[in-house]
Protein backbone atom coordinates (compact mmCIF):
# COMPACT_ATOMS: atom_id res chain seq x y z
CA UNK A 1 0.00 0.00 0.00
CA UNK A 2 2.85 2.30 0.93
CA UNK A 3 4.63 1.45 -2.32
CA UNK A 4 1.51 2.20 -4.39
CA UNK A 5 1.14 5.53 -2.63
CA UNK A 6 4.76 6.37 -3.41
CA UNK A 7 4.31 5.32 -7.02
CA UNK A 8 1.27 7.57 -7.37
CA UNK A 9 2.91 10.59 -5.80
CA UNK A 10 6.15 10.19 -7.69
CA UNK A 11 4.36 9.62 -10.99
CA UNK A 12 2.11 12.61 -10.44
CA UNK A 13 5.07 14.79 -9.54
CA UNK A 14 6.99 13.75 -12.62
CA UNK A 15 4.02 14.26 -14.93
CA UNK A 16 3.11 17.63 -13.46
CA UNK A 17 6.70 18.78 -13.67
CA UNK A 18 7.02 17.67 -17.28
CA UNK A 19 3.77 19.35 -18.19
CA UNK A 20 4.87 22.51 -16.41
CA UNK A 21 8.24 22.58 -18.11
CA UNK A 22 6.73 21.97 -21.54
CA UNK A 23 4.08 24.62 -20.96
CA UNK A 24 6.63 27.15 -19.75
CA UNK A 25 8.85 26.41 -22.71
CA UNK A 26 6.01 26.86 -25.17
CA UNK A 27 5.01 30.06 -23.39
CA UNK A 28 8.50 31.50 -23.61
CA UNK A 29 8.82 30.42 -27.22
CA UNK A 30 5.48 32.07 -27.96
CA UNK A 31 4.31 28.88 -29.60
CA UNK A 32 0.75 29.01 -30.85
CA UNK A 33 -0.55 25.47 -30.83
CA UNK A 34 -3.48 24.64 -33.02
CA UNK A 35 -3.24 27.89 -34.91
CA UNK A 36 -2.80 27.63 -38.64
CA UNK A 37 0.22 29.32 -40.08
CA UNK A 38 1.03 30.47 -43.56
CA UNK A 39 4.44 30.18 -45.09
CA UNK A 40 6.64 32.59 -46.97
CA UNK A 41 10.14 32.17 -48.32
CA UNK A 42 12.78 34.76 -49.02
CA UNK A 43 16.30 34.51 -50.31
CA UNK A 44 19.35 36.50 -49.40
CA UNK A 45 23.03 36.68 -50.11
CA UNK A 46 23.70 37.09 -46.40
CA UNK A 47 21.43 36.98 -43.37
CA UNK A 48 23.55 38.78 -40.80
CA UNK A 49 22.75 37.43 -37.33
CA UNK A 50 19.23 36.21 -38.09
CA UNK A 51 18.27 33.04 -36.25
CA UNK A 52 15.46 30.57 -36.30
CA UNK A 53 12.70 31.92 -34.07
CA UNK A 54 13.36 35.60 -34.73
CA UNK A 55 10.29 37.72 -35.30
CA UNK A 56 8.81 38.54 -38.69
CA UNK A 57 7.45 42.06 -38.67
CA UNK A 58 5.07 43.85 -41.02
CA UNK A 59 4.70 47.60 -40.50
CA UNK A 60 6.14 47.20 -37.01
CA UNK A 61 3.69 44.48 -35.97
CA UNK A 62 4.94 40.98 -35.20
CA UNK A 63 3.29 38.74 -37.76
CA UNK A 64 5.25 35.52 -37.55
CA UNK A 65 8.59 33.90 -36.90
CA UNK A 66 11.57 32.63 -38.83
CA UNK A 67 11.01 28.91 -39.25
CA UNK A 68 14.06 27.67 -41.07
CA UNK A 69 17.32 28.93 -42.52
CA UNK A 70 19.18 26.95 -45.13
CA UNK A 71 21.99 27.42 -47.59
CA UNK A 72 20.95 27.21 -51.24
CA UNK A 73 22.87 26.81 -54.50
CA UNK A 74 24.54 29.72 -56.28
CA UNK A 75 25.42 31.49 -53.05
CA UNK A 76 21.91 32.04 -51.75
CA UNK A 77 20.52 31.67 -48.25
CA UNK A 78 16.85 30.70 -48.13
CA UNK A 79 14.78 31.72 -45.12
CA UNK A 80 11.41 30.10 -44.48
CA UNK A 81 8.99 32.15 -42.41
CA UNK A 82 5.77 31.28 -40.64
CA UNK A 83 3.17 34.00 -40.82
CA UNK A 84 0.01 34.30 -38.79
CA UNK A 85 -3.13 33.18 -40.53
CA UNK A 86 -4.72 35.93 -42.56
CA UNK A 87 -1.56 37.99 -42.79
CA UNK A 88 -1.67 40.12 -45.92
CA UNK A 89 1.69 40.90 -47.44
CA UNK A 90 2.29 44.41 -48.79
CA UNK A 91 2.37 45.07 -52.51
CA UNK A 92 5.59 43.95 -54.17
CA UNK A 93 7.03 42.73 -50.86
CA UNK A 94 10.67 42.75 -49.93
CA UNK A 95 12.18 41.17 -46.80
CA UNK A 96 14.74 43.28 -44.95
CA UNK A 97 16.81 41.75 -42.17
CA UNK A 98 17.87 44.13 -39.47
CA UNK A 99 18.85 44.34 -35.83
CA UNK A 100 15.81 45.02 -33.69
CA UNK A 101 17.79 46.10 -30.67
CA UNK A 102 21.28 46.99 -29.59
CA UNK A 103 21.69 43.59 -27.98
CA UNK A 104 21.92 41.31 -30.96
CA UNK A 105 18.28 40.53 -31.59
CA UNK A 106 17.36 40.50 -35.28
CA UNK A 107 14.10 40.50 -37.15
CA UNK A 108 12.81 40.01 -40.67
CA UNK A 109 10.77 42.99 -41.81
CA UNK A 110 8.43 42.54 -44.78
CA UNK A 111 7.97 45.87 -46.49
CA UNK A 112 6.95 47.22 -49.91
CA UNK A 113 9.76 47.66 -52.39
CA UNK A 114 9.05 51.37 -52.41
CA UNK A 115 9.91 51.54 -48.72
CA UNK A 116 13.38 50.07 -49.13
CA UNK A 117 15.93 52.52 -47.68
CA UNK A 118 17.81 54.57 -50.24
CA UNK A 119 21.06 52.72 -49.78
CA UNK A 120 23.09 51.61 -52.75
CA UNK A 121 24.09 48.27 -51.23
CA UNK A 122 20.60 47.45 -50.01
CA UNK A 123 19.00 48.32 -53.33
CA UNK A 124 21.61 46.24 -55.12
CA UNK A 125 20.90 43.27 -52.84
CA UNK A 126 17.17 43.54 -53.46
CA UNK A 127 17.61 43.77 -57.21
CA UNK A 128 20.00 40.83 -57.11
CA UNK A 129 17.48 38.70 -55.24
CA UNK A 130 14.54 39.69 -57.43
CA UNK A 131 13.02 37.25 -59.89
CA UNK A 132 13.69 34.36 -57.58
CA UNK A 133 12.32 30.96 -58.59
CA UNK A 134 9.26 29.46 -56.93
CA UNK A 135 8.03 32.80 -55.70
CA UNK A 136 10.70 33.51 -53.11
CA UNK A 137 10.63 37.07 -51.89
CA UNK A 138 13.72 39.17 -52.55
CA UNK A 139 15.64 40.04 -49.44
CA UNK A 140 18.46 42.21 -48.20
CA UNK A 141 20.27 42.66 -44.95
CA UNK A 142 20.59 46.13 -43.50
CA UNK A 143 23.80 47.22 -41.83
CA UNK A 144 23.73 46.41 -38.14
CA UNK A 145 25.08 48.39 -35.28
CA UNK A 146 28.40 46.54 -35.46
CA UNK A 147 28.99 47.65 -39.03
CA UNK A 148 27.92 51.18 -38.20
CA UNK A 149 30.22 51.11 -35.22
CA UNK A 150 33.03 49.89 -37.44
CA UNK A 151 32.44 52.77 -39.83
CA UNK A 152 32.24 55.18 -36.92
CA UNK A 153 35.46 53.72 -35.59
CA UNK A 154 37.12 54.34 -38.93
CA UNK A 155 35.88 57.91 -38.92
CA UNK A 156 37.13 58.37 -35.37
CA UNK A 157 40.50 57.00 -36.45
CA UNK A 158 40.66 59.47 -39.31
CA UNK A 159 39.73 62.31 -36.99
CA UNK A 160 42.42 61.22 -34.59
CA UNK A 161 44.92 61.11 -37.45
CA UNK A 162 43.94 64.61 -38.53
CA UNK A 163 44.19 65.82 -34.95
CA UNK A 164 47.63 64.28 -34.68
CA UNK A 165 48.71 66.00 -37.88
CA UNK A 166 47.34 69.30 -36.62
CA UNK A 167 49.20 68.82 -33.37
CA UNK A 168 52.38 68.06 -35.29
CA UNK A 169 51.94 71.03 -37.60
CA UNK A 170 51.01 73.48 -34.84
CA UNK A 171 54.41 73.75 -33.14
CA UNK A 172 56.13 76.84 -31.71
CA UNK A 173 57.19 78.13 -35.11
CA UNK A 174 53.68 77.78 -36.39
CA UNK A 175 52.38 79.58 -33.32
CA UNK A 176 54.82 82.47 -33.89
CA UNK A 177 53.85 82.64 -37.53
CA UNK A 178 50.25 82.59 -36.55
CA UNK A 179 50.85 85.38 -34.08
CA UNK A 180 52.61 87.42 -36.80
CA UNK A 181 49.79 86.66 -39.16
CA UNK A 182 47.32 87.88 -36.60
CA UNK A 183 49.36 91.06 -36.14
CA UNK A 184 49.47 91.58 -39.90
CA UNK A 185 45.84 90.95 -40.03
CA UNK A 186 45.31 93.62 -37.40
CA UNK A 187 47.25 96.13 -39.51
CA UNK A 188 45.35 95.05 -42.53
CA UNK A 189 42.14 95.51 -40.63
CA UNK A 190 43.18 99.10 -39.76
CA UNK A 191 43.94 99.83 -43.38
CA UNK A 192 40.72 98.29 -44.39
CA UNK A 193 38.86 100.41 -41.87
CA UNK A 194 40.44 103.58 -43.22
CA UNK A 195 39.63 102.56 -46.74
CA UNK A 196 36.12 101.85 -45.67
CA UNK A 197 35.85 105.28 -44.08
CA UNK A 198 37.13 106.95 -47.25
CA UNK A 199 34.83 104.93 -49.37
CA UNK A 200 32.06 105.80 -46.99
CA UNK A 201 32.69 109.47 -47.60
CA UNK A 202 32.73 108.84 -51.31
CA UNK A 203 29.55 106.96 -50.93
CA UNK A 204 28.08 109.91 -49.07
CA UNK A 205 28.98 112.15 -51.99
CA UNK A 206 27.60 109.65 -54.41
CA UNK A 207 24.51 109.39 -52.30
CA UNK A 208 24.14 113.16 -52.45
CA UNK A 209 24.53 113.11 -56.20
CA UNK A 210 22.21 110.24 -56.40
CA UNK A 211 19.73 112.06 -54.25
CA UNK A 212 19.92 115.07 -56.56
CA UNK A 213 19.60 112.77 -59.52
CA UNK A 214 16.64 111.18 -57.92
CA UNK A 215 15.15 114.62 -57.39
CA UNK A 216 15.66 115.29 -61.07
CA UNK A 217 14.16 111.96 -61.87
CA UNK A 218 11.28 112.82 -59.61
CA UNK A 219 10.83 116.14 -61.38
CA UNK A 220 11.05 114.40 -64.72
CA UNK A 221 8.61 111.89 -63.47
CA UNK A 222 6.26 114.65 -62.48
CA UNK A 223 6.65 116.25 -65.85
CA UNK A 224 6.10 112.94 -67.50
CA UNK A 225 3.05 112.42 -65.33
CA UNK A 226 1.74 115.79 -66.44
CA UNK A 227 2.51 114.90 -70.03
CA UNK A 228 0.76 111.61 -69.59
CA UNK A 229 -2.18 113.46 -68.10
CA UNK A 230 -2.24 115.66 -71.14
CA UNK A 231 -1.93 112.64 -73.35
CA UNK A 232 -4.73 111.13 -71.38
CA UNK A 233 -6.74 114.29 -71.83
CA UNK A 234 -5.89 114.34 -75.53
CA UNK A 235 -6.91 110.74 -75.79
CA UNK A 236 -10.12 111.47 -74.11
CA UNK A 237 -10.93 114.38 -76.53
CA UNK A 238 -10.06 112.47 -79.74
CA UNK A 239 -7.13 114.67 -80.63
CA UNK A 240 -4.81 111.78 -80.38
CA UNK A 241 -6.62 110.01 -83.19
CA UNK A 242 -5.99 113.02 -85.37
CA UNK A 243 -2.40 113.10 -84.27
CA UNK A 244 -2.05 109.45 -85.07
CA UNK A 245 -3.62 109.95 -88.48
CA UNK A 246 -1.30 112.80 -89.24
CA UNK A 247 1.57 110.84 -87.90
CA UNK A 248 0.60 107.97 -90.21
CA UNK A 249 0.56 110.38 -93.16
CA UNK A 250 3.82 111.92 -92.11
CA UNK A 251 5.27 108.49 -91.74
CA UNK A 252 4.12 107.55 -95.23
CA UNK A 253 5.63 110.73 -96.60
CA UNK A 254 8.75 110.11 -94.69
CA UNK A 255 8.91 106.59 -96.07
CA UNK A 256 8.49 107.91 -99.62
CA UNK A 257 11.11 110.55 -99.03
CA UNK A 258 13.36 107.86 -97.68
CA UNK A 259 12.77 105.80 -100.81
CA UNK A 260 13.58 108.73 -102.95
CA UNK A 261 16.60 109.51 -100.90
CA UNK A 262 17.63 105.91 -101.22
CA UNK A 263 17.29 106.02 -104.97
CA UNK A 264 19.18 109.31 -105.03
CA UNK A 265 21.87 107.74 -102.96
CA UNK A 266 22.06 104.86 -105.42
CA UNK A 267 22.36 107.39 -108.30
CA UNK A 268 24.98 109.23 -106.36
CA UNK A 269 26.83 105.99 -105.88
CA UNK A 270 26.71 105.34 -109.64
CA UNK A 271 27.77 108.93 -110.38
CA UNK A 272 30.50 108.61 -107.83
CA UNK A 273 31.69 105.46 -109.56
CA UNK A 274 31.61 107.19 -112.91
CA UNK A 275 33.31 110.23 -111.46
CA UNK A 276 35.89 108.00 -109.81
CA UNK A 277 36.49 106.36 -113.21
CA UNK A 278 36.64 109.72 -114.98
CA UNK A 279 38.97 111.10 -112.37
CA UNK A 280 41.12 108.04 -112.78
CA UNK A 281 41.21 108.44 -116.50
CA UNK A 282 41.80 112.19 -116.16
CA UNK A 283 44.55 111.49 -113.73
CA UNK A 284 46.11 109.08 -116.16
CA UNK A 285 45.64 111.59 -118.98
CA UNK A 286 47.06 114.42 -116.93
CA UNK A 287 49.98 112.26 -116.00
CA UNK A 288 50.71 111.54 -119.62
CA UNK A 289 50.26 115.21 -120.43
CA UNK A 290 52.58 116.15 -117.63
CA UNK A 291 55.14 113.71 -118.88
CA UNK A 292 54.84 115.33 -122.33
CA UNK A 293 53.32 112.35 -123.97
CA UNK A 294 50.83 112.79 -126.80
CA UNK A 295 49.85 115.87 -128.73
CA UNK A 296 48.43 117.77 -125.84
CA UNK A 297 51.47 116.94 -123.77
CA UNK A 298 53.73 118.13 -126.44
CA UNK A 299 51.53 121.16 -126.88
CA UNK A 300 51.72 122.00 -123.22
CA UNK A 301 55.31 121.13 -122.60
CA UNK A 302 56.79 122.49 -125.92
CA UNK A 303 56.95 126.37 -125.88
CA UNK A 304 57.74 126.56 -129.61
CA UNK A 305 54.71 124.63 -130.49
CA UNK A 306 52.69 126.91 -128.22
CA UNK A 307 53.99 129.92 -129.99
CA UNK A 308 53.24 128.38 -133.44
CA UNK A 309 49.78 127.53 -132.29
CA UNK A 310 49.34 131.04 -131.01
CA UNK A 311 50.45 132.59 -134.24
CA UNK A 312 48.20 130.12 -136.05
CA UNK A 313 45.28 131.33 -133.99
CA UNK A 314 46.15 134.92 -134.79
CA UNK A 315 46.25 134.11 -138.45
CA UNK A 316 42.99 132.16 -138.17
CA UNK A 317 41.37 135.06 -136.41
CA UNK A 318 42.54 137.41 -139.21
CA UNK A 319 41.31 134.94 -141.80
CA UNK A 320 37.92 134.75 -140.19
CA UNK A 321 37.68 138.51 -140.09
CA UNK A 322 38.56 138.70 -143.79
CA UNK A 323 35.97 135.99 -144.59
CA UNK A 324 33.27 137.93 -142.76
CA UNK A 325 34.37 141.01 -144.56
CA UNK A 326 34.39 139.59 -148.06
CA UNK A 327 32.80 136.13 -148.21
CA UNK A 328 32.57 136.03 -152.00
CA UNK A 329 36.26 136.05 -152.11
CA UNK A 330 36.27 132.67 -150.60
CA UNK A 331 32.82 131.13 -151.34
CA UNK A 332 30.91 130.89 -154.67
CA UNK A 333 27.27 129.71 -154.41
CA UNK A 334 25.39 128.67 -157.57
CA UNK A 335 21.87 127.27 -157.66
CA UNK A 336 21.61 126.19 -161.25
CA UNK B 1 42.97 14.20 -0.45
CA UNK B 2 43.85 10.58 -0.59
CA UNK B 3 40.54 9.74 0.99
CA UNK B 4 38.72 11.80 -1.61
CA UNK B 5 40.55 10.09 -4.46
CA UNK B 6 39.76 6.73 -2.91
CA UNK B 7 36.11 7.73 -2.78
CA UNK B 8 36.12 8.69 -6.46
CA UNK B 9 37.82 5.43 -7.33
CA UNK B 10 35.26 3.54 -5.30
CA UNK B 11 32.54 5.52 -7.06
CA UNK B 12 33.83 4.32 -10.42
CA UNK B 13 33.92 0.76 -9.23
CA UNK B 14 30.46 1.06 -7.76
CA UNK B 15 29.15 2.53 -10.98
CA UNK B 16 30.31 -0.49 -12.88
CA UNK B 17 28.68 -2.76 -10.31
CA UNK B 18 25.47 -0.73 -10.45
CA UNK B 19 25.33 -1.02 -14.22
CA UNK B 20 25.80 -4.75 -13.88
CA UNK B 21 23.16 -4.97 -11.13
CA UNK B 22 20.69 -2.82 -13.03
CA UNK B 23 19.54 -5.93 -14.85
CA UNK B 24 18.10 -7.25 -11.55
CA UNK B 25 14.94 -5.19 -11.81
CA UNK B 26 12.98 -7.32 -9.38
CA UNK B 27 15.43 -6.38 -6.66
CA UNK B 28 15.61 -2.63 -7.15
CA UNK B 29 12.22 -2.01 -8.81
CA UNK B 30 10.05 -2.01 -5.67
CA UNK B 31 12.40 0.43 -3.95
CA UNK B 32 12.58 2.92 -6.82
CA UNK B 33 9.35 4.78 -6.08
CA UNK B 34 10.22 5.04 -2.40
CA UNK B 35 13.62 6.46 -3.16
CA UNK B 36 12.15 8.75 -5.82
CA UNK B 37 9.73 10.13 -3.29
CA UNK B 38 12.37 10.59 -0.61
CA UNK B 39 14.98 12.07 -2.94
CA UNK B 40 12.70 14.02 -5.24
CA UNK B 41 9.21 14.71 -4.05
CA UNK B 42 10.26 15.36 -0.49
CA UNK B 43 12.96 17.70 -1.77
CA UNK B 44 10.53 19.89 -3.69
CA UNK B 45 9.88 22.30 -0.79
CA UNK B 46 13.54 23.10 -0.28
CA UNK B 47 14.10 23.38 -4.02
CA UNK B 48 11.09 25.64 -4.40
CA UNK B 49 12.15 27.83 -1.51
CA UNK B 50 15.63 28.27 -2.90
CA UNK B 51 14.30 29.10 -6.36
CA UNK B 52 11.78 31.53 -4.91
CA UNK B 53 14.38 33.67 -3.21
CA UNK B 54 16.84 33.25 -6.03
CA UNK B 55 14.38 34.65 -8.56
CA UNK B 56 13.56 37.66 -6.38
CA UNK B 57 17.20 38.44 -5.66
CA UNK B 58 18.16 38.07 -9.31
CA UNK B 59 15.48 40.49 -10.42
CA UNK B 60 16.59 43.06 -7.87
CA UNK B 61 20.24 42.51 -8.72
CA UNK B 62 19.57 42.91 -12.42
CA UNK B 63 17.59 46.08 -11.83
CA UNK B 64 20.42 47.42 -9.70
CA UNK B 65 23.04 46.55 -12.30
CA UNK B 66 21.21 47.66 -15.44
CA UNK B 67 21.42 51.43 -15.40
CA UNK B 68 21.84 54.06 -18.03
CA UNK B 69 21.45 52.86 -21.58
CA UNK B 70 20.68 49.25 -20.65
CA UNK B 71 16.96 48.66 -21.12
CA UNK B 72 15.07 47.44 -18.07
CA UNK B 73 13.44 44.57 -19.92
CA UNK B 74 16.80 42.81 -19.80
CA UNK B 75 15.90 42.02 -16.19
CA UNK B 76 13.73 39.29 -17.67
CA UNK B 77 16.59 38.08 -19.83
CA UNK B 78 18.98 37.86 -16.91
CA UNK B 79 16.47 36.08 -14.70
CA UNK B 80 15.54 33.59 -17.41
CA UNK B 81 19.07 32.77 -18.46
CA UNK B 82 20.57 32.67 -15.00
CA UNK B 83 17.81 30.71 -13.31
CA UNK B 84 17.39 28.15 -16.06
CA UNK B 85 20.99 27.57 -16.97
CA UNK B 86 22.86 28.01 -13.74
CA UNK B 87 21.26 28.88 -10.46
CA UNK B 88 18.34 26.48 -10.45
CA UNK B 89 20.50 23.42 -11.22
CA UNK B 90 23.50 24.39 -9.10
CA UNK B 91 21.78 25.82 -6.04
CA UNK B 92 19.20 23.06 -6.01
CA UNK B 93 21.94 20.50 -6.54
CA UNK B 94 23.97 21.88 -3.67
CA UNK B 95 20.92 21.90 -1.43
CA UNK B 96 20.07 18.34 -2.38
CA UNK B 97 23.69 17.34 -1.92
CA UNK B 98 23.27 18.24 1.71
CA UNK B 99 19.86 16.74 2.10
CA UNK B 100 19.96 13.69 -0.18
CA UNK B 101 23.66 12.90 -0.10
CA UNK B 102 23.82 13.03 3.65
CA UNK B 103 20.61 11.03 3.93
CA UNK B 104 21.84 8.27 1.63
CA UNK B 105 25.27 8.11 3.23
CA UNK B 106 23.81 8.03 6.72
CA UNK B 107 21.20 5.42 5.85
CA UNK B 108 23.54 3.07 4.03
CA UNK B 109 26.35 3.78 6.49
CA UNK B 110 24.11 2.82 9.35
CA UNK B 111 23.19 -0.37 7.52
CA UNK B 112 26.88 -1.01 6.98
CA UNK B 113 27.97 -0.48 10.59
CA UNK B 114 25.01 -2.48 11.90
CA UNK B 115 25.90 -5.28 9.48
CA UNK B 116 22.53 -5.17 7.75
CA UNK B 117 24.30 -5.17 4.41
CA UNK B 118 26.19 -8.27 5.43
CA UNK B 119 22.84 -9.82 6.29
CA UNK B 120 21.53 -8.93 2.84
CA UNK B 121 24.49 -10.65 1.25
CA UNK B 122 23.88 -13.64 3.49
CA UNK B 123 20.29 -13.76 2.25
CA UNK B 124 21.62 -13.70 -1.35
CA UNK B 125 20.43 -10.16 -1.93
CA UNK B 126 22.68 -8.07 -4.08
CA UNK B 127 23.27 -4.98 -1.87
CA UNK B 128 24.17 -2.89 -4.90
CA UNK B 129 20.97 -3.79 -6.71
CA UNK B 130 18.93 -3.40 -3.56
CA UNK B 131 20.48 -0.22 -2.12
CA UNK B 132 22.51 1.59 -4.78
CA UNK B 133 20.64 1.13 -8.05
CA UNK B 134 17.26 2.48 -6.88
CA UNK B 135 18.89 5.49 -5.19
CA UNK B 136 21.06 6.33 -8.17
CA UNK B 137 18.16 5.92 -10.59
CA UNK B 138 15.94 7.98 -8.32
CA UNK B 139 18.61 10.66 -8.16
CA UNK B 140 19.03 10.74 -11.95
CA UNK B 141 15.28 10.77 -12.44
CA UNK B 142 14.13 13.14 -9.71
CA UNK B 143 16.88 15.78 -9.66
CA UNK B 144 15.70 17.12 -13.05
CA UNK B 145 12.16 17.14 -11.70
CA UNK B 146 13.14 19.21 -8.70
CA UNK B 147 15.31 21.47 -10.82
CA UNK B 148 12.53 21.84 -13.39
CA UNK B 149 10.18 23.00 -10.68
CA UNK B 150 12.89 25.31 -9.38
CA UNK B 151 13.27 26.83 -12.86
CA UNK B 152 9.55 27.42 -13.07
CA UNK B 153 9.35 28.90 -9.58
CA UNK B 154 12.50 31.00 -9.96
CA UNK B 155 11.30 32.54 -13.21
CA UNK B 156 7.88 33.20 -11.71
CA UNK B 157 9.43 34.75 -8.60
CA UNK B 158 11.59 37.01 -10.73
CA UNK B 159 8.53 37.98 -12.76
CA UNK B 160 6.53 38.73 -9.61
CA UNK B 161 9.39 40.70 -8.10
CA UNK B 162 9.74 42.73 -11.29
CA UNK B 163 6.07 43.58 -11.21
CA UNK B 164 5.82 44.24 -7.49
CA UNK B 165 9.18 45.72 -6.62
CA UNK B 166 10.64 47.13 -9.80
CA UNK B 167 7.64 48.71 -11.50
CA UNK B 168 8.29 46.60 -14.57
CA UNK B 169 5.32 45.58 -16.65
CA UNK B 170 4.58 41.99 -17.56
CA UNK B 171 5.15 42.85 -21.21
CA UNK B 172 8.61 44.21 -20.46
CA UNK B 173 9.64 41.26 -18.32
CA UNK B 174 8.32 38.72 -20.81
CA UNK B 175 9.96 40.56 -23.69
CA UNK B 176 13.28 40.22 -21.94
CA UNK B 177 12.64 36.62 -20.91
CA UNK B 178 11.69 35.65 -24.44
CA UNK B 179 14.36 37.73 -26.11
CA UNK B 180 17.14 35.18 -25.93
CA UNK B 181 15.21 32.14 -24.76
CA UNK B 182 16.25 28.93 -26.41
CA UNK B 183 15.09 25.39 -25.84
CA UNK B 184 18.73 24.60 -25.25
CA UNK B 185 18.54 26.57 -21.99
CA UNK B 186 16.04 24.09 -20.55
CA UNK B 187 17.86 21.07 -21.92
CA UNK B 188 21.17 22.30 -20.56
CA UNK B 189 19.74 22.84 -17.07
CA UNK B 190 17.95 19.50 -16.91
CA UNK B 191 20.89 17.47 -18.17
CA UNK B 192 23.10 19.16 -15.63
CA UNK B 193 20.54 18.34 -12.95
CA UNK B 194 20.50 14.68 -13.97
CA UNK B 195 24.28 14.50 -13.77
CA UNK B 196 24.18 16.18 -10.37
CA UNK B 197 21.60 13.65 -9.20
CA UNK B 198 23.77 10.80 -10.39
CA UNK B 199 26.85 12.20 -8.65
CA UNK B 200 25.11 13.06 -5.38
CA UNK B 201 23.31 9.73 -5.03
CA UNK B 202 26.33 7.69 -6.10
CA UNK B 203 28.73 9.49 -3.76
CA UNK B 204 26.19 9.10 -0.96
CA UNK B 205 26.07 5.37 -1.61
CA UNK B 206 29.86 5.10 -1.90
CA UNK B 207 30.47 6.89 1.38
CA UNK B 208 27.71 4.93 3.10
CA UNK B 209 29.08 1.60 1.96
CA UNK B 210 32.57 2.65 3.03
CA UNK B 211 31.44 3.68 6.51
CA UNK B 212 33.34 2.03 9.29
CA UNK B 213 32.99 1.99 13.06
CA UNK B 214 29.90 3.23 14.82
CA UNK B 215 27.94 6.44 14.78
CA UNK B 216 31.10 8.47 14.28
CA UNK B 217 31.83 6.57 11.10
CA UNK B 218 28.31 7.16 9.86
CA UNK B 219 28.62 10.88 10.61
CA UNK B 220 31.94 11.03 8.81
CA UNK B 221 30.46 9.23 5.82
CA UNK B 222 27.62 11.74 5.68
CA UNK B 223 30.02 14.63 5.91
CA UNK B 224 32.27 13.23 3.23
CA UNK B 225 29.28 12.58 1.01
CA UNK B 226 28.10 16.17 1.28
CA UNK B 227 31.52 17.67 0.70
CA UNK B 228 32.36 15.41 -2.21
CA UNK B 229 28.93 15.89 -3.73
CA UNK B 230 29.26 19.67 -3.52
CA UNK B 231 32.68 19.56 -5.14
CA UNK B 232 31.43 17.17 -7.79
CA UNK B 233 28.49 19.43 -8.57
CA UNK B 234 30.82 22.36 -9.20
CA UNK B 235 33.16 20.20 -11.27
CA UNK B 236 30.30 18.87 -13.36
CA UNK B 237 28.97 22.40 -13.75
CA UNK B 238 32.28 23.48 -15.23
CA UNK B 239 32.44 20.29 -17.28
CA UNK B 240 29.06 20.87 -18.92
CA UNK B 241 29.90 24.51 -19.51
CA UNK B 242 33.07 23.51 -21.28
CA UNK B 243 31.34 20.80 -23.27
CA UNK B 244 28.24 22.71 -24.31
CA UNK B 245 28.89 26.41 -23.98
CA UNK B 246 32.47 26.80 -25.17
CA UNK B 247 32.39 27.96 -28.76
CA UNK B 248 28.63 27.77 -28.94
CA UNK B 249 26.84 30.72 -30.52
CA UNK B 250 23.33 31.51 -29.36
Amino acid sequence: MKTRSNDWIVGLTIILTMVGIVAATLFLQQAQLGRRREGATARFRDIGSLQVGNAVVIRGVAAGRVKQIALAPKGWVVVDMELDEGTVLPTDPVVLLQASSLFGEWQAMITPRTAVPVNRDVVAQVEDATDAPSGSLPGAVLPDIAQLTTVAGGIAGNVASVAERVRTAFNDTAAKELRASIRNFSVLSGDLARAVRAQSQNLDSLALVARLGLADVAASSAALRRTMQRVDTATASGALTDILGESRTASRNLREATDRLQRLAQSLEASEANLRGAIGKADTLLGRIERGQGSVGLLINDPGLYRNADSLLVELRALMADVRKDPKRYFSVRVF
Amino acid sequence: MREALESFGAAGKLTAEAVRSARDVRTWGPNLSLQARQLGVDSLPIGTLIALFTGVVLALLASYSFTGAVPRYLVGTLVQKTVMMELAPVLTGLALAGRVGANIAAEIGTMRVTEQIDALETLSFDPVAYLVVPRVLAGVLMFPVVVGVAMFVGLGAGWAASLGLLDLSSAEFLKGARLFFDLFDVRYGLVKAASFGFAVSLLGCVNGLRARGGAQGVGGAATHAVVQSAIMILVLDAFWALVWLLGRTP
